[in-house]
């Protein structure tokens, strides 16, 4: 009988078929954040040089994200364990504390990449009067995806 | 939406073609199978040999109403469970299918009761899926653990089949058949999605091939 030869060359066709792509994505969830100036109504691009950026965990020491390199947009990292992510900026002399408020829940990037935070980005963006003048959130929503984000929020100097 | 649309026209094209295909019976006493047909898939036992964190199992049943005409019902629960590296998986349920298949072996001797028959099915899936144990790696503000996710979906979608069925002895038939699915709503949870779809597959692909090879016996209810 030819029919078990044909359940059997049938189950090794599925077995064949079965396959897990490999992960080629992070978990961490980064704002894309672009320097602009504002003069008369005209937006333009800047770059900042010499700018050193510091992350601030509750409780925990500061860690050190850009190191006096110049830069026209920077990547920040955000906080999955609190309602916002704060950051301190240093150019030079100037010196200022960034408040990125956001909510977050968890997302399957996929199942070779398992899990990340999708953070959505609040209105209420805070900063002393140190350096940052205005913002302007292009795009709240943050995820681990990166490839159709050109830019999160503009930060005026 | 643009998933829908498509869905549509291809759910359209579907119909027009059982259609074009279904020519109904000019004679008198034409049925060939006189009772409902009871099948198992059997394929369902081989992939759990081949994936043992995947159970299921489908019954079918089939009746020819007019001649070469099939309506079938299929039924059956889905179940998985796997373990990676950052997370656990696991999702269950029951699903239906209700469709036609045409027998396109047009034999002139109705003691004859092999069939190749295409046809088409929609299926729809209730199901739950959840994950547990969730890590998320974080060198920046430090690793986050999630809590229990977990969520109530319905899967739906469409299938054309192509099969054989032979009957080995009076009544008792074997065959297999090979299916090509579209998923009707593959965003139905944009969260964490489906992995597996209980009658359907990988709920990350919007279209998939799929096999049987299932048993059947037919009750003869009716003499000829």
């Amino acid at each position: 009988m030819k029919a078990p030869l044909l359940f059997l060359s049938l189950s090794l066709l599925a077995i064949s078929c079965t396959t897990l792509e490999p992960c080629e994505e992070d978990s961490i969830s980064e704002v894309v954040a672009s320097f602009k100036t504002e003069s008369g109504g005209l937006v333009s691009d800047t770059t900042i040089s010499a700018l050193t950026v510091y992350g601030i965990r509750e409780g925990q020491d500061i860690w050190l994200l850009y190191d006096s390199v110049a830069y026209s947009e920077i990547l920040l990292p955000l906080d999955p364990h609190h309602d916002f992510s704060r950051f301190v900026f240093e150019t030079g002399e100037q010196t200022d504390t960034l408040t990125l408020p956001h909510n977050s829940e968890i997302y399957l990037i996929s199942y070779s990449c398992g899990f990340g935070n999708q953070f959505t980005l609040g209105r209420d963006i805070q900063y002393g009067a140190g350096m940052f003048v205005n913002d302007t959130i292009i795009n709240p929503i943050v995820n681990t995806s990166l490839e159709e984000v050109d830019t999160h929020i503009w930060l005026y100097f | 939406m643009i998933h829908i649309s498509g869905s549509i026209s291809k759910a359209g094209l579907l119909v027009l073609l059982i259609l074009t295909l279904w020519r109904p019976a000019s004679g008198q006493d034409t049925l060939r199978t006189y009772g409902p047909r009871f099948g198992l898939d059997l394929a369902r036992f081989a992939f759990i040999l081949a994936d043992p964190s995947e159970l299921g199992a489908e019954v079918s049943v089939d009746f020819e109403i007019i001649r070469n005409l099939y309506p079938v019902i299929e039924l059956g629960y889905n179940s998985i469970a796997e373990s990676e590296d950052y997370f656990k998986y696991a999702a269950s349920g029951f699903y239906g299918r209700i469709g036609l298949d045409y027998n396109l072996i047009n034999l002139k001797d109705r003691s004859q009761h092999h069939a190749f028959t295409f046809g088409a099915r929609y299926g729809i899936s209730v199901f739950s899926h959840s994950a547990e144990d969730i890590y998320i790696p974080n060198p920046y503000w430090g690793d986050y653990v999630s809590e229990t996710y977990e969520k109530d979906l319905t899967g739906h979608w469409i299938e054309l089949v192509a099969g054989i069925k032979a009957e080995l002895v009076p009544n008792l038939f074997m065959g297999w058949s090979l299916r090509y699915k579209f998923l009707l709503n593959p965003g139905m949870d944009p969260q964490v999605q489906a992995q597996m779809v209980p009658g359907y597959g990988n709920g990350g692909k919007d279209s998939g091939f799929g096999i049987s090879y299932s048993i059947f016996y037919k009750i003869p209810l009716l003499k000829k």
